[in-house]
C-alpha cells in the first residue's frame, strides 16, 4: 500500500502544476456545492429563529397548518383530550420592528429586528412552564397595558422595571408598562414580550382567538404519549398541525428552489471538475503506457495497476475537496457577509453564520471524492488493460481510444436526442437533466466532428498563416487524434456554454423582471412594512389607517394588501387581499393565463383566486381548477381564475383573494401594505405632512415615493444580478483554467514530437506557429460548440424557471456572444503560447527525452 | 612487461638476425670487451638502422585477407554443392563461436595488472572473431538474397570458358 | 525436467492475406544454471520467443512449461505471480519507473508481491551492490547512464530471487565495454547464483558469453551450437589461433 501512495505521490509531484490544475478543479466544484448549501441554511435558520423558547419545555404545541388564529375553545378541546394534563393557549405574533426603532442610530447595526408578542392567561401559562422572574412580578389575571420583558431586551430598549415600551401594533403604537424581568434567552430568536391574553388580543385585534395551544400530558411512557398526540390530532381536525409555528413558511420553499439552483450549478462545477481529471487520466495513461506495461511484465496484476491510478485519483480528490471545504466554508461567509445588507433591508431578518451540518460535510465529501475516483475509473480500467508487450512495443496504446470513440458518437447522439426531448416536457427537473445529457452527448459526438471541422478553420488559418504550410500541419495532427482534440475543444465548449447560458439567463431574467417591477411599483407613494414579501411577519394596521390615509386632501386611491396564511396541497401559500378596483388602479398584476378583467370581476364575485407561478409550479395547480385552501376552522374552496404575478410576490407561492373573502374565510382585517396615488395636481408637501401625521401611531410603516422605492428594488435587484455575475464568473474560472489546462496538457504531450519536428530542422519559430494554429483549430472548434450549447441551455434554463413559476422571455444574450468569442480565441492562443515557447525553447535532445 | 611467454626466443634466432642486420648496415658491433657471461657481444644501431626503424613503425601494418582456408572450403562447396553452404557456414560458425567463447573466459580470468600483453592479445584474437562470424552472416545473407531472386535459365555455355561465380551460384 | 521446456511452439500475427509467421515449431529446452544466447537476423522472432517464454503473450499453438507449470492453463492473475515470482525481465528500453530511485526500482518485484518494504529495500540493496552499483542506490533513473540503468533493470530482475531471468537485448544501446560487464554480470546469475538466463542479443562478443547459442531464422531453429568451457583441447586451439595472429 505505502509503495502505491509513494509512486502515486512522486508521480503527482513530477508534474505538479497538471496537479494543480486538476486539483483545483474538484476544489471549485466543491466550493460552490458546500458554500451554497451552508449559505441557504443560514438563511432558513434566520426565519426559523422565532420558534418558541418555550418549546423545550412542553411536550406538544399544537397550531393551525395556515399560522392563522382560531377561537379559544380549541384549547378546552385539546384539554379534554384523555392524558392531557395541562393546556395553555396563547396569541403569539412577532413584530417585526422598523430600522433603528430602539437604538435611533443608523451607524449601528440593530440586534433586535423582531420581537415576539406573547398574549397567555397567567396561571395556565405559569402552569405548563416555569417563569423565573428576576425583578418585578409576573402577569396577573386583569392586568392591562402591562408587559413582562427579558432582561436583554430590557437592556437592549434602555429601559428598567416601571418604564415603558412602545410597540407597533396593528391598532397603532402602544405603551405596555414593564413589570416584571425574565433572565435572558438561551435559546436563540426573537425575544419575547409578554401580556395578558386579553391585551394581545386587544392589540391584534382578534377578540376570542388564539393561534398557539401548548400542552403537556400525565405521562412520559413514548406509547402513551404517541397515542395522546394522536387523539388531540383527531380532536382538533385537520386543519391544525402538532408543531411550532413557522411565520414565513413560503418563502422557504422559494429559497430552497434557490438552494437547488445552487447545488445544480455546483454539480456542473464537478461535473466540468470530473471532465478535467478524466482528461488528465487519459493523458497520464497514454504518458505511461511504458511504465504500465513494464509494471505488468514485472508482475503487477491488472487489480495493481488500476489501484495504482485510482489512488492517484483519490489524492487529488482528498486534497481538492479539503480544499473546497475550507475555501467553500470562506464563501459563504462571505456570501453572507456580503447578503445580510440586503437581507436585512428586504426581509428584515439577521443572517448568521454559514450552517454547516454533518451530513452536508459527508455529502460534499463522498460527491467531490466520488467524482474523482468515478472520473479516473474509466482511464484506470484502460491502463489496467495496457498489455505487458507495451513497454516493448511503443506504439499500440492509441487504437484502443479510437475505438471507444467510435462507439461513443452513438451514445452521444441518442443523449441529444434525450435532451431534446426533455426540452418538450416542459418539466424543471427534466430540463435540469436534459442540459446534462445535452453536454454530455456532445462531448461524446465531439471525436467524430474534429476531422471535418479542423478541415474547415485549418482552411481558414492556412490562409493567415499562408507562408510555410503549418496550418495544414497543425490541421494533421489533430486529425490522427480526434479524442485528445475533442476532449480539449470539449472543455472549451463547457468553459463557453456556461458563460453564454448564464447570460442568456440573466439578460432574460433582468428583462422580465424590471418590466414587473415598473408595473407593480408605479404608484405614487407607499407605506413599507420592516419585512417586504414575507408578510407573515409583519405588524400591520387596523382599517382605520387606511381610511384616515384616504381622508387626506390630494389623495386619489389607497389600496392595501391584507394578508392570510394558508396550505394549498401541502404546500404553505402566502393570501394576499386585494380590492380589485384599486388594487388596478395604483399596482398590477402580469398574467401569465387568464384574462385579467374576468379575473379580478371573478375575485369579487365569488371565491375567485388568482395564483402566481411559483405557487401553480409547486403546488401543482392549474387555471380553472378548484383548490382547497386552509382556513384557521377548516378549509374552503377557491377556484383559480387567473395566474399572474407582481413583482414583491413573485418569488413566494401566493394566492391574490379579494378583501372581503379574506375577512370571511381567514378573520383578517390588517392592512400589511398600502400603495397611493394622488389627484392630478394634488400638492405633494401637503399630502406628505397629512401622512406623516396619520401614520404616527404606526412607525412599522414607512412612506416612500413611488419612483423612490422602483429605484432603492432595482438597486437591491442590480446587487443581487451583481451575486449572481460573481458566481457564474466563480463557475466560468475554473472552465478557463480547464480549458487552459487542457489545451496545455496537449502541447506538453507532444513535447517528444516537438523535439523531433526541430531536430529534423523546423525553425523555432515553425514550431510555435503550429502550436499556436492548432491550439486556435481547437478553440474555435470549442467556442462554436460552446455558443450553440450555452444558447440551448440559456433557452433550457430560461424554460426550467418557468417551470418553476417564474415565466421569463428568452432574450438572446448578443453581447455575451461576442464576447464568448473573443475569450474563446484569446484564451485558446494564450494557452499556447506558453507551452509553445516552452516548447520551442526546449534543448532537442531534451524533448527527444522527455518521457 | 610481462608475458615473458610468448617472447621466448632462442639465442642462435638471435644472432642469426642481428649477423643480418649488420650485413644490411643497420647494427654495428661494439668493440668492447664484455665482461660477464660468454658468447655475449654488444650491438649499437646506426644511423641508416634508425631512420629504417623509424620507418617502420610509422607505417601502417597491411593484412592479407585472401588466403584463408575456410573461403577456399565455401567455394568449392558452391561449386559442387557438397556439402551445403549453408551447412558449411553452420560448422564455421559453431567452431568460431567456440573460439570466441574461450578467448572471452580466458580474458576474464586473466590478471590485467600481470597480464596486460595476454589480455590485449586475446582482445585481438576476440575482435578478428567475431569480424569473422559477422563476415559469416554477411555471407548468409547474400546466398539468400541470391537464392531468393528469380534467376533466368543458365544459357548453355561454350566449352573450355571459365564459369563466372555468380552463375555457379545461382545453379 | 529442464526448467524451460517449449513444444512446437508458434505465433502467428493477423490472419489471413496479412499474417505473419513470427516462430514455428520451436522446441527448446533450458536448464537452471544454463547461459542461453539467441540469435538471428532481424524479425526472425526472437522478441516473440522470449515474450512466449516469459509469459507475456499467447503462443498460437504449442506449449510453454516453465518449472513444471504450462502457461497456457494459467488464467491472468496466476500467470502474473508467476511472473513475479520466477521469472525476471531485462528490456532494451524502458526497464526503470522515472520517479522511483535505483533502489524503489530494483525493489519492485518483493513490493508487488507484498513484501515489508524494508526488507524489500535492504534486498534490492544487496542486489544492487552485487551488480557494482552500491554507491548509486538513491539516484534516480534520470542521473544513471545507459550502463547503470541495465545493471539497477538487472537487480530488479534478480531480486525476487527468480528461476529465470529474460533479456531482450541487454546490451542493445550500449557501448562494448559496458556491454561485457552486464553480459558478465548474466553470466555469474547463471554460474554462481545457478539462474537460468536467455538473452537475445545480436552481439557476437556478448554471445560469447553464453553456455549455447540458439540460432533462429525465419521463425525456425536453424543451428544449436554448445560454448562448452571445459572442453578438452580447447586451450590448446586457442594457442594456435593466437600464434597464427601474432
Ligand atoms: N504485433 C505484431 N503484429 C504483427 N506482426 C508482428 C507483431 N509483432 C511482431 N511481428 C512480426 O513477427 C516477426 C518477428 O518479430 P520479432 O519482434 O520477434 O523479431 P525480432 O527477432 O525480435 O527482431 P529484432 O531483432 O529486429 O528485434 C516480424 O516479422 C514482425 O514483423
Ligand atoms: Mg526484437
Amino acid at each position: 500500500m505505502s509503495t502505491y501512495l509513494t509512486l502515486a505521490l512522486r508521480y503527482l509531484n513530477g508534474r505538479k502544476l497538471r496537479t494543480s490544475l486538476t486539483t483545483l478543479a474538484i476544489v471549485f466544484g466543491v466550493l460552490l456545492i458546500f458554500g451554497m448549501n451552508t449559505v441557504m441554511p443560514a438563511f432558513i435558520g434566520a426565519f426559523q429563529a422565532n420558534a418558541l423558547a418555550m418549546a423545550g419545555q412542553v411536550d406538544a404545541t399544537i397550531t393551525s397548518k395556515s399560522g392563522e388564529a382560531f377561537p379559544e375553545s380549541v384549547a378546552e378541546t385539546v384539554a379534554a383530550v384523555a392524558g392531557v394534563r395541562v393546556v395553555s393557549g396563547t396569541l403569539e405574533r412577532g413584530i417585526g420592528l422598523p430600522a433603528d426603532f430602539f437604538d435611533q442610530d443608523p451607524a449601528t447595526a440593530d440586534r433586535l429586528t423582531a420581537v415576539t408578542l406573547v398574549g397567555a392567561v397567567p396561571d395556565t401559562i405559569r402552569s405548563i412552564a416555569s417563569f423565573n422572574v428576576l425583578q418585578g412580578r409576573f402577569l396577573e389575571a386583569g392586568d392591562g397595558a402591562v408587559a413582562v420583558i427579558t432582561e436583554s431586551l430590557a437592556d437592549e430598549a434602555g429601559l428598567q422595571l416601571g418604564d415603558t415600551l412602545s410597540l407597533p401594533t396593528p391598532i397603532g403604537l402602544t405603551d405596555l408598562t414593564i413589570v416584571g424581568l425574565l433572565p435572558q434567552r438561551l435559546l436563540p430568536g426573537n425575544e419575547e414580550v409578554l401580556v395578558t391574553l386579553s391585551e394581545a388580543q386587544r392589540l391584534f385585534n382578534v377578540p376570542g382567538q388564539i393561534n398557539v395551544v401548548d400542552a403537556n400530558f400525565d405521562t412520559a411512557n413514548e406509547a402513551a404519549r404517541a397515542q395522546i398526540e394522536a387523539d388531540i390530532a383527531a380532536a382538533v381536525g385537520g386543519s391544525f398541525t402538532i408543531g411550532v409555528l413557522q411565520p414565513g413558511a413560503e418563502i422557504l420553499t422559494n429559497i430552497g428552489t434557490a438552494q437547488r439552483i445552487f447545488t445544480l450549478l455546483g454539480a456542473l462545477g464537478l461535473l466540468m471538475g470530473g471532465f478535467i481529471i478524466f482528461n488528465t487520466f487519459r493523458t497520464i495513461v497514454a504518458e505511461r503506457r511504458h511504465d504500465i506495461g513494464m509494471l505488468r511484465a514485472i508482475g503487477a496484476s491488472r487489480g495493481t495497476i488500476t489501484g495504482l491510478i485510482l489512488i492517484e485519483g483519490l489524492i487529488q480528490g482528498v486534497v481538492g475537496t479539503a480544499a473546497g471545504l475550507v475555501l467553500g466554508y470562506g464563501m459563504g461567509w462571505l456570501a453572507l457577509a456580503a447578503v445580510s445588507q440586503i437581507g436585512r433591508q428586504l426581509l428584515n431578518i439577521q443572517v448568521g453564520a454559514p450552517v454547516v451540518t454533518p451530513g452536508l460535510v459527508v455529502l460534499s465529501v463522498t460527491v467531490g471524492v466520488g467524482v474523482t475516483l468515478l472520473a479516473g475509473l474509466l482511464p484506470a480500467r484502460a491502463a489496467s488493460r495496457v498489455t505487458p508487450l507495451e513497454a516493448l512495443r511503443p506504439s499500440i496504446g492509441a487504437l484502443a481510444w479510437r475505438r471507444i470513440a467510435g462507439l461513443s458518437f452513438w451514445a452521444g447522439v441518442v443523449l441529444l436526442a434525450g435532451a431534446a426531448a426533455a426540452l418538450v416536457t416542459g418539466n424543471a427537473g427534466l430540463l435540469a437533466l436534459g442540459s446534462f445529457l445535452f453536454i454530455g452527448g456532445l462531448i461524446l459526438i465531439a471525436p467524430a466532428l474534429v476531422n471535418p471541422i479542423a478541415g474547415l478553420f485549418s482552411r481558414v488559418l492556412a490562409l493567415a498563416f499562408a507562408r510555410d504550410g503549418t496550418a495544414q500541419l497543425a490541421e494533421g495532427n489533430l486529425s490522427r487524434q480526434p479524442t485528445r482534440a475533442a476532449v480539449t475543444s470539449a472543455t472549451t465548449m463547457i468553459a463557453l456554454a456556461i458563460l453564454v447560458m448564464a447570460a442568456g439567463l440573466i439578460t432574460s431574467l433582468a428583462i422580465t423582471f424590471t418590466e414587473m417591477l415598473e408595473n407593480s411599483l408605479s404608484s405614487d407613494y407607499l407605506l413599507v412594512p420592516p419585512t417586504v414579501a414575507v408578510w407573515g411577519v409583519n405588524t400591520g394596521a387596523s382599517p382605520t389607517l387606511a381610511e384616515d390615509l384616504r381622508a387626506v386632501d390630494g389623495v386619489d386611491v389607497v389600496s392595501s394588501l391584507r394578508f392570510a396564511g394558508t396550505q394549498i396541497n401541502d404546500v404553505a401559500v402566502g393570501l394576499l387581499g386585494i380590492e380589485p378596483q384599486a388594487y388596478t388602479q395604483t399596482s398590477g398584476l402580469a398574467f401569465v393565463e387568464g384574462d385579467p378583467e374576468t379575473a379580478f370581476r371573478e375575485i369579487e364575485s365569488g371565491r375567485g383566486l388568482i395564483i402566481n407561478g411559483v405557487l401553480q409550479a409547486s403546488a401543482g395547480v392549474k387555471m380553472g381548477d378548484d383548490v382547497t385552501l386552509l382556513t384557521p376552522t377548516g378549509t374552503v374552496t377557491y377556484k383559480v381564475v387567473g395566474i399572474a404575478s407582481d413583482y414583491l410576490n413573485a418569488k413566494t407561492t401566493t394566492g391574490y383573494l379579494s378583501q372581503a373573502n379574506i375577512a370571511a374565510d381567514f378573520g383578517r382585517a390588517e392592512d400589511v401594505f398600502y400603495q397611493i396615488n394622488l389627484k392630478p395636481g394634488a400638492d405633494r408637501a401637503a399630502v406628505e405632512a397629512a401622512f406623516k401625521q396619520a401614520l404616527q401611531p404606526y412607525p412599522q410603516f414607512k412612506l416612500v415615493s413611488g419612483q423612490e422605492y422602483v429605484d432603492q428594488n432595482r438597486g437591491i435587484f442590480d446587487a443581487a444580478f451583481a451575486g449572481i455575475y460573481a458566481m457564474v464568473i466563480f463557475l466560468a474560472i475554473p472552465s478557463l483554467i480547464a480549458m487552459i489546462n487542457t489545451l496545455a496538457i496537449g502541447v506538453i504531450e507532444r513535447t517528444r514530437e516537438i523535439g523531433m519536428l526541430r531536430a529534423v530542422g523546423a525553425a523555432r519559430s515553425q514550431v510555435q506557429t503550429v502550436i499556436l494554429a492548432e491550439a486556435l483549430i481547437l478553440a474555435a472548434i470549442g467556442t462554436a460548440f460552446g455558443l450553440l450549447t450555452g444558447l440551448y441551455l440559456g433557452y433550457m434554463a430560461t424554460s426550467a424557471f418557468a417551470a418553476l413559476g417564474f415565466p421569463v422571455t428568452y432574450a438572446f444574450p448578443g453581447q455575451a456572444m461576442v464576447v464568448a468569442v473573443a475569450v474563446g480565441l484569446l484564451f485558446g492562443a494564450f494557452a499556447a503560447i506558453i507551452p509553445a515557447r516552452q516548447a520551442a525553447r526546449l534543448d532537442i535532445i531534451q524533448a527527444l527525452r522527455y518521457e | 612487461m610481462g608475458g615473458e611467454q610468448n617472447w621466448d626466443i632462442k639465442p642462435a634466432q638471435v644472432y642469426t638476425t642481428l649477423g643480418r642486420l649488420e650485413e644490411a648496415g643497420l647494427v654495428a658491433e661494439e668493440p668492447v670487451e664484455a665482461p660477464a657471461g660468454p658468447d655475449k657481444r654488444v650491438y649499437t644501431i646506426t644511423a641508416p638502422g634508425r631512420a629504417s626503424l623509424n620507418e617502420w613503425l610509422g607505417t601502417g601494418v597491411e593484412r592479407e585477407h585472401s588466403r584463408d582456408e575456410f573461403f577456399i572450403k565455401l567455394m568449392l562447396a558452391l561449386l559442387t554443392g557438397q556439402p551445403s553452404p549453408q551447412r558449411l557456414i553452420q560448422t564455421q560458425r559453431a567452431a568460431l563461436y567456440r573460439d570466441l567463447h574461450a578467448v572471452t573466459a580466458q580474458r576474464n580470468v586473466a590478471d590485467p595488472k600481470r597480464e596486460l600483453a595476454k589480455i590485449l592479445l586475446l582482445d585481438k584474437a576476440g575482435m578478428h572473431l567475431e569480424a569473422d562470424l559477422r563476415w559469416l552472416d554477411m555471407v548468409e545473407a547474400r546466398l539468400d538474397e541470391v537464392r531468393r531472386q528469380p534467376l533466368p535459365e543458365p544459357e548453355a555455355r561454350p566449352r573450355g570458358r571459365p564459369r563466372k561465380s555468380a552463375e555457379m551460384i545461382g545453379s | 525436467m529442464s526448467l524451460i521446456q517449449t513444444e512446437n511452439l508458434a505465433k502467428v500475427y493477423g490472419t489471413g492475406d496479412t499474417a505473419v509467421t513470427a516462430l514455428s515449431q520451436v522446441n527448446l529446452k533450458v536448464d537452471a544454471g544454463e547461459f542461453v544466447a539467441v540469435m538471428g537476423p532481424s524479425g526472425c522472432g526472437k522478441s516473440t520467443l522470449m515474450h512466449l517464454l516469459g509469459g507475456l503473450d499467447r503462443p498460437t499453438q504449442g506449449r510453454v512449461m516453465i518449472d513444471g507449470h504450462d502457461l497456457g492453463d494459467l488464467p491472468d492473475q496466476a500467470l502474473t505471480a508467476l511472473r513475479r515470482r520466477k521469472i525476471g525481465f531485462i528490456f532494451q528500453f524502458f526497464n526503470l519507473i522515472p520517479v522511483l530511485n535505483a533502489t524503489e526500482n530494483a525493489a519492485l518485484p518483493l513490493l508487488l508481491d507484498g513484501r515489508p518494504k524494508a526488507e524489500a529495500h535492504r534486498q534490492a540493496q544487496a542486489w544492487l551492490a552485487k551488480v557494482g552499483l552500491g554507491d548509486r542506490q538513491h539516484h534516480r533513473p534520470d542521473q544513471l547512464s545507459g550502463g547503470q540503468q541495465q545493471r539497477v533493470a538487472i537487480a530488479r530482475a534478480l531480486v525476487a530471487e527468480p528461476a529465470l531471468v529474460l533479456c531482450d537485448e541487454p546490451t542493445g544501446n550500449l557501448d562494448s565495454r559496458s556491454s561485457d560487464e552486464i553480459a558478465g554480470v548474466l553470466r555469474q546469475a547463471a554460474n554462481e547464483w545457478g539462474r537460468a538466463v536467455v538473452m537475445v542479443t545480436h552481439d557476437p562478443r556478448i554471445a560469447a558469453y553464453a553456455d549455447r547459442i540458439v540460432f533462429l531464422k525465419d521463425g525456425l531453429v536453424t543451428d544449436e551450437t554448445v560454448l562448452d568451457p571445459q572442453k578438452s583441447g580447447n586451450s590448446a586451439l586457442i594457442e594456435t589461433r593466437m600464434k597464427a595472429m601474432a
